[in-house]
């Protein structure tokens, strides 16, 4: 799913490479204090693991062959910062050197591929695994679905670039200057391949690798298991290793489960939304009874539906239920609050709040449900 | 005394490499570390060259000890790396910049010598082992004797005092393998000491004027190569040579020592 | 896209298939290396200028929403191709060739899709080709290729470490060049490794491997070359460290700038700028 050239606006690319810039910075810095000198060489034999793994042509059951990212592996094994970085370097160069990926898509790629795909499998990964022991199937279990869910919301983000594109940049006559397809059809088109065959080449590669290291070098997987460090005691990096002083330069601390950064992490991202705000027109679909008599609005939705011409009343189900049920924040934007864009933002934060809340809901009742 | 090991015991997880093991190695010499694989002596190498730091007991170069404190000190790390090279067994390992040039360069780079004339020592040294016309080559694709000469070239580059080799025969043809040691004989001699790892009984005559035998960790003859050479049981016991049987045409059962030269 | 690939392979190709992978992904490299020693016009120019240049003109083509300047920065491209002694058939071609499939498939279905005047009408397909979808295939397709010769005008007059150290001007921090370096300089001998990892295997098969058999070999042999990854990484650094290595990298800056450097950049600037002008 490497986004060549030519796909995705300037403009997009250029919202793209910014959104990545601070990730790629908290990152390096992140990295730079767990790792100190080991980072160079560490993050380059890595991202050349991911390289020669997104190669890799894998035969999955029903007869097809899939790549995968290796974004699921690298994080159990690296954690998200380092994996971010590694995957972000391979492909560079994938871009740059080989031909694989647009190199105005570099921000875009890095963002779907290494930055969402790490920090989604970190979360998954973290939230079935729990405290199981390093050996145990569940964290191959685990493995598997960060890896699938990882790959599937770095294509949903693609798709949803690909999707606003039409909307947004068209020359003088109508015509797409980039992707051409709106969302509606470049979400199932992404979607329908990666939920079942990328995504399925990125488990086997996620499960099946860290099964085979549950064997094999079980000491790759204590960085992430979220197992107090009493339990586990320091990894070697190769065959280094420091004399009684701990911590040394020559061990690979496993971090204490410090979700810190991702609290900061859904804190840009909230920020960033209200660049949503921008896309012109109200998002396909979510539009009100009132907006269909609204001539304005009909236009929008016109142009975003193939020009299919909406229909002159609501559609009953629409106006009977709609009645229902009145957000507390109507459009986006709570009726006390002046500025559009603040609204939009207030409301992001109240909408990420609530998932939080609902994660955190779900994820005690997981815990005290089993022992 | 350029090196003193006093009493050293260094494990890796599940296994001990070296078990109180001490020895000295005196200044302008030529040794060879020899022992079979596992005998610790890779580890020994590095324990010399303050990459690893023992569990217990003490490492001493030139009557400072080598423990990790001092390294965070720059003075003492620059003054260290400048005065001592390694060259590793795998030249995978050893050889990690993108050309031969930029892998010559990096040791004075790291220690901040002016770029001016670092691009002069570079030339200067590529020249003396001939390996200019590989000057910007990726160092993956050289042969395995070219890549022993940059990796050389690499250490060399520095002058240091005392050049330590892990195994620097291994995987080289007959050819490569002459004509290394004599670039380390024509290297060493006076001040310079050279200590090899290995377990290729063949040159240690030409390289070595004193061997130092491990075995399980363990430190089991300090002699000179002669006396070494001669002494089967010893090789035989620390696994240097093993007895090798075959039917002669006679019907008997013929055995005698078999030298193992480094293969691969 | 092309993590997705739908078409069914016969059993015996698959470990084929990747190992012919490999080795084309290794072919590349090597060859890359030795194309850009070889006089021509844009091998002379300065690294940075290239980059530079070369990166301009990919943002003109991106920006366009002209055609024909499109189809301009493409035959500028050719023509400095053919005058840096770059073969158009050994290795344009399948360049062009491979982002022509990909992109022409993706395109197709845009021709019908597109709303807006219609051009042709096929007799038995409710949707006719429009003159908006014509348009809008064209672009994808154009600047597909335009930015693939562009890349390809880079890698292949430019050692790939200059290229690295050129980074430098866009302020690219001195770690990552580093790390960029040193990534490409595994690469080889991890595709070497796993390319000899399926031989091995492959020649000690009797016999037809299942697919699920083939799954396994590649997914253990992915693990594998993680470990072994993880061991090289560790080793490299105490090769680093021995080297006088403690955080910080140095590394030559080996650009200087002459006339003709100066010359480029001022026919690159003014080129891109002419194009993104034109294009609005």
């Amino acid at each position: 799913m490497h986004i060549p050239d030519g796909y995705l606006s300037p403009a997009t690319c250029a919202a793209l490479y910014g959104g990545s810039a601070p990730f790629w910075y908290v990152a390096l810095n992140r990295v730079k204090k767990a790792l100190h000198t080991r980072l160079v060489p560490l993050l380059s034999l890595f991202a050349a693991f991911c390289f020669v793994i997104m190669m890799f042509n894998l035969p999955l059951p029903g007869g097809t062959t899939g790549h995968a990212v290796g974004i699921g592996l690298a994080t159990v094994v690296l954690g998200p910062w380092a994996a971010m970085l590694a995957v972000s370097i391979a492909l560079i160069i994938q871009a740059l050197f080989f031909g694989d990926g647009g190199i105005t898509a570099i921000g875009a790629n890095c963002f779907n591929m290494a930055i969402v795909g790490s920090l989604a499998s970190y979360v998954v990964y973290r939230a079935v695994a729990g405290r199981a022991a390093i050996a145990s199937p569940r964290r191959v279990i685990a493995a598997g679905l960060a890896g699938y869910c990882a790959i599937n919301l770095s294509a949903l983000f693609a798709a949803i670039e690909f999707g606003i594109q039409p909307m947004l940049f068209h020359d003088a006559a109508g015509a797409p200057l980039y992707c051409p397809y709106p969302l509606s059809i470049a979400i199932p088109a992404m979607m329908i391949g990666h939920l079942t065959i990328a995504g399925l080449a990125e488990l086997f590669v996620s499960a099946g690798a860290v099964a085979f290291l549950q064997q094999s070098d079980p000491s790759l997987l204590r960085a992430t298991s979220g197992l107090p460090a009493t339990q586990i005691g320091a990894t070697r990096i190769g065959a280094t290793r420091a004399g009684p002083v701990d911590p040394s330069p020559g061990v690979f601390q496993p971090r204490p489960t410090s979700l810190r950064p991702l609290w900061a992490a859904l804190g840009a991202l909230m920020i960033l939304t209200p660049l949503g705000i921008l896309a012109a027109g109200s998002a396909w679909g979510e539009w009100v009874a009132s907006d269909y008599a609204n001539p304005a609005i009909r236009q929008q939705m016109a142009a975003s539906s193939l020009n299919q011409t909406p229909p002159r009343r609501a559609p009953e189900g629409l106006e009977r239920w709609s009645g229902l049920w009145t957000a507390p924040f109507a459009r986006y934007a709570p009726p006390y609050v002046r500025s559009a864009a603040f609204g939009y933002l207030l409301s992001g934060m109240f909408g990420v709040g609530l998932v939080l809340l609902g994660s955190f809901g779900v994820g005690k009742v997981l815990r005290n449900g089993k022992v | 005394m350029l090196f003193e090991v006093d009493c050293i015991t260094y494990s890796y997880p599940g296994q001990t490499a070296l078990r109180d093991l001490s020895l000295t190695i005196p200044e302008g010499i030529r040794a060879a570390l020899l022992g079979a694989n596992g005998s610790g002596k890779s580890t020994l190498l590095r324990l010399l060259d303050g990459l690893y730091f023992p569990d217990s007991g003490t490492v001493r170069f030139r009557g400072e000890e080598l423990i990790e404190e001092h390294f965070a000190d720059d003075a003492f790390a620059y003054d260290f790396r400048r005065q001592v090279g390694m060259v590793f067994q795998n030249p995978d390992v050893q050889l990690f910049n993108p050309t031969v040039f930029d892998e010559v360069a990096f040791g004075p780079l790291q220690l901040r010598w002016p770029k001016s004339q670092v691009r002069e020592r570079v030339a200067e040294i590529l020249d003396r082992l001939r390996i200019s016309h590989l000057k910007d080559r990726i160092p993956h694709r050289l042969s395995g004797g070219e890549k022993k000469r940059v990796a050389l070239a690499s250490v060399l580059i520095l002058d240091p005092a005392v050049l330590l080799l892990d195994e620097p025969t291994a995987s080289l043809d007959p050819r490569s393998q002459s004509q290394f040691i004599d670039l380390l004989v024509a290297w060493g001699g006076g001040t310079k000491s050279v200590i090899t790892a290995t377990h290729d009984l063949g040159d240690i005559e030409d390289i070595a004027d004193r061997c130092y035998v491990l075995d399980a960790g363990q430190l089991v003859a300090d002699r000179i190569p002669s006396e070494v050479l001669r002494d089967t049981d010893l090789l035989r016991r620390t696994n240097l040579v093993h007895a090798h049987r075959h039917r002669l045409p006679t019907g008997e059962i013929h055995s005698h020592p078999h030298l193992h030269r480094s293969e691969e | 896209m092309s993590g997705v690939h739908t078409h069914q392979r016969s059993h015996g190709n698959f470990v084929e298939h990747t190992i012919e992978g490999l080795h084309a992904a290794i072919a590349r490299a090597m060859y890359a290396d030795t194309l850009a020693g070889r006089a021509g016009l844009l091998q002379h120019i300065d690294p940075r200028v290239k980059l530079a240049g070369l990166l301009g003109l990919i943002l003109a083509t991106a920006l366009s929403a002209k055609l024909w300047v499109i189809c301009a920065i493409l035959l500028v491209s050719v023509a400095g191709a053919g005058l840096s002694a770059l073969s158009i058939p050994a290795l344009m071609a399948p360049v062009w060739l491979s982002a022509l499939t990909f992109t022409g498939a993706i395109a197709v279905p845009a021709l019908f899709l597109t709303p807006g005047v219609a051009i042709y009408k096929f007799p038995n397909l409710d949707w006719p080709i429009t003159a908006q979808g014509l348009t809008t295939a064209g672009f994808l397709i154009l600047r597909a290729e335009t930015s693939a010769t562009l890349a390809l005008l880079l890698v292949f007059t430019t050692p790939w470490t200059h290229i690295l150290k050129a980074l430098r001007v866009f302020r690219v921090p001195v770690v990552f060049v580093v790390a960029l370096g040193m990534t490409f300089r595994y690469i080889l001998l991890l595709l070497e490794t796993a390319h000899e990892m399926f031989e091995s295997r492959k020649s000690r098969t009797v016999g037809k491997m299942s697919s699920g058999d083939y799954r396994r070999l590649a997914v253990s042999s992915g693990a594998v070359l993680l470990s072994k990854s993880f061991q090289l990484s560790g080793e490299v650094f105490l090769a680093m460290q021995a080297r006088g290595f403690r955080g910080e990298v140095y590394v030559l800056d080996e650009f200087r700038m002459s006339h003709r450097d100066w010359t480029a950049l001022a026919l690159f600037a003014g080129l891109s700028a002419a194009a993104i002008w034109a294009g609005r």
